[in-house]
């Protein structure tokens, strides 16, 4: 094989891309958007009056983004597919986008195997994997240039800013703060993952799916985990505590909803607001805001895999039986 | 001396709210120690440990977290 001396142009590409960002930063200073915790209206008007019966439903600047994320996954599941295709056909050795999620399933596959045994794994499993790649995809969007930061001026209600125009209908927003007829920034785009009513979605499919487990696994006698009435009559005592206990249990379920949506929203929440303030504050100086970008990735990644990894574990919960518990119940009884 | 008592009671707030961050401080800070310990004396486990310290850490984290997102609601009048 003939040694060749490599050119890595794509390096050089990286860094012109830095050095355009570092002086875009310069030329257009960041501006500290107005910071709302629901999302924005694109249109003032509801899309649909009364959705299902339960209310108006706007279209927010978080829908345009939840529709790239799910045509990303599409167009991803399709080039998978068929790579894998081609490869089933020729030698069995997936090469390219293949290789790369099949390494990828196989680690997810082995960490489930690890917590869940090798019986429930095929039940936890895709749901362990849609949840991590999903959230995986909605977090990292987010990052991506653009977004939260190109929109519609709308005149503001109280304290606005000035714009420039910079002709074409397009223009750009200043830092200098006026008391009337300043604008406000809706951002056309917003990561999915900084609406609550995404993660909340996601947090009652996830908890849902703890329980469907649990009743797939144990069969009816799931429910004794809530309402524990098993050592009622044996050990009176004892058996209250642990109709106590499993009561306590039904409220941790719905805490559980509580903790997984607040804990993703408000993640990505802070990461965006973490970004705008340093940004807002350096003004020309953009390389601190990248660093804290560059943040963001690692805790976008984090939190799509604790997202996962905390649904497969309450899964592999809710697998187990509850006797190992009352065993110890029993044990702990006698002693006394 | 003048002012709006209702802005300083916001960065009050917002300041007292950031005291949970010590308790994840602590926690985070627990949790590394427990799994380095764990990995000086047997190294096999390093991945399995890391996989789990770094959920025990998000766990901990998430808490500071929710700290940061009342103190932004403070100080930027959301609520």
């Amino acid at each position: 094989m003939k040694t060749q001396k490599r050119r890595p142009w794509r390096r050089w590409v990286v860094l012109v891309l830095m050095i355009v960002g570092f002086i875009l930063g310069g030329i257009f200073v960041p501006v500290q958007p107005e910071i709302t915790v629901a999302a924005e209206k694109l249109i003032e008007e509801p899309i649909v009056g009364n959705f299902l019966g339960l209310g108006p439903l706007y279209l927010v600047n978080t829908l345009p983004t939840l529709a790239v994320t799910i045509v990303l996954l599409v167009v991803l599941a399709f080039f998978t597919n068929r790579s894998l295709k081609k490869s089933a056909k020729t030698d069995l050795v997936p090469q390219g986008i293949g290789n790369l999620m099949e390494a990828f399933m196989e680690l997810l596959y082995g960490l489930t195997e690890g917590s869940a045994g090798a019986k429930w794994a095929p039940l936890i499993f895709p749901w362990f994997a849609t949840i991590m790649v999903y959230v995986l995809f909605a977090n990292l969007l987010k990052i991506i240039p653009g977004f939260e930061s190109i929109g519609f001026l709308l005149p503001a209600q109280g304290e606005g800013r000035t714009i420039a125009e910079l002709g074409a209908g397009w223009a750009n927003i200043l830092p200098a703060k006026v008391a009337t007829g300043g604008y406000v920034l809706v951002p056309f785009l917003r990561g999915v993952s900084v609406d609550l009513n995404f993660t909340f979605s996601l947090a009652l499919i996830a908890v849902i799916w703890i329980q469907v487990v649990g009743f797939q696994a144990q069969g009816f006698g799931y429910i004794s985990k809530f309402f524990n009435v098993r050592t009622m009559f044996k050990t009176p005592f004892f058996g209250a505590m642990d109709f106590l206990v499993g009561l306590l249990e039904l409220i941790s379920e719905f805490s559980k909803i509580l903790s997984f949506a607040f804990r993703l929203f408000g993640n990505m929440f802070a990461g965006v607001v973490l970004v705008a303030i340093v940004a807002g504050l350096l003004g020309r100086i953009s390389i601190l805001p990248s660093m804290i970008m560059m943040f963001e990735l690692f805790v976008g990644i984090i939190q799509a895999f604790v997202f996962g990894m905390l649904t497969m574990v309450f899964m592999a919960q809710a697998t187990q039986g509850h006797g190992h518990e009352e065993e110890h119940a029993e044990v702990s009884a006698e002693a006394h | 001396m003048e002012g709006n008592i209702v802005e300083a009671a916001r960065f009050i707030g917002a300041g007292l709210a950031m005291i949970a961050a010590a308790g994840a401080g602590v926690g985070i800070g627990l949790s590394v120690q427990g799994a380095l310990t764990g990995m000086a004396r047997n190294p096999d486990t390093y991945g399995n440990l890391l996989t789990n310290m770094i959920l025990g850490i998000a766990f901990s984290e998430a808490i500071a977290i929710y700290a940061l997102v009342i103190a932004f609601l403070m100080l930027f009048k959301v609520v």
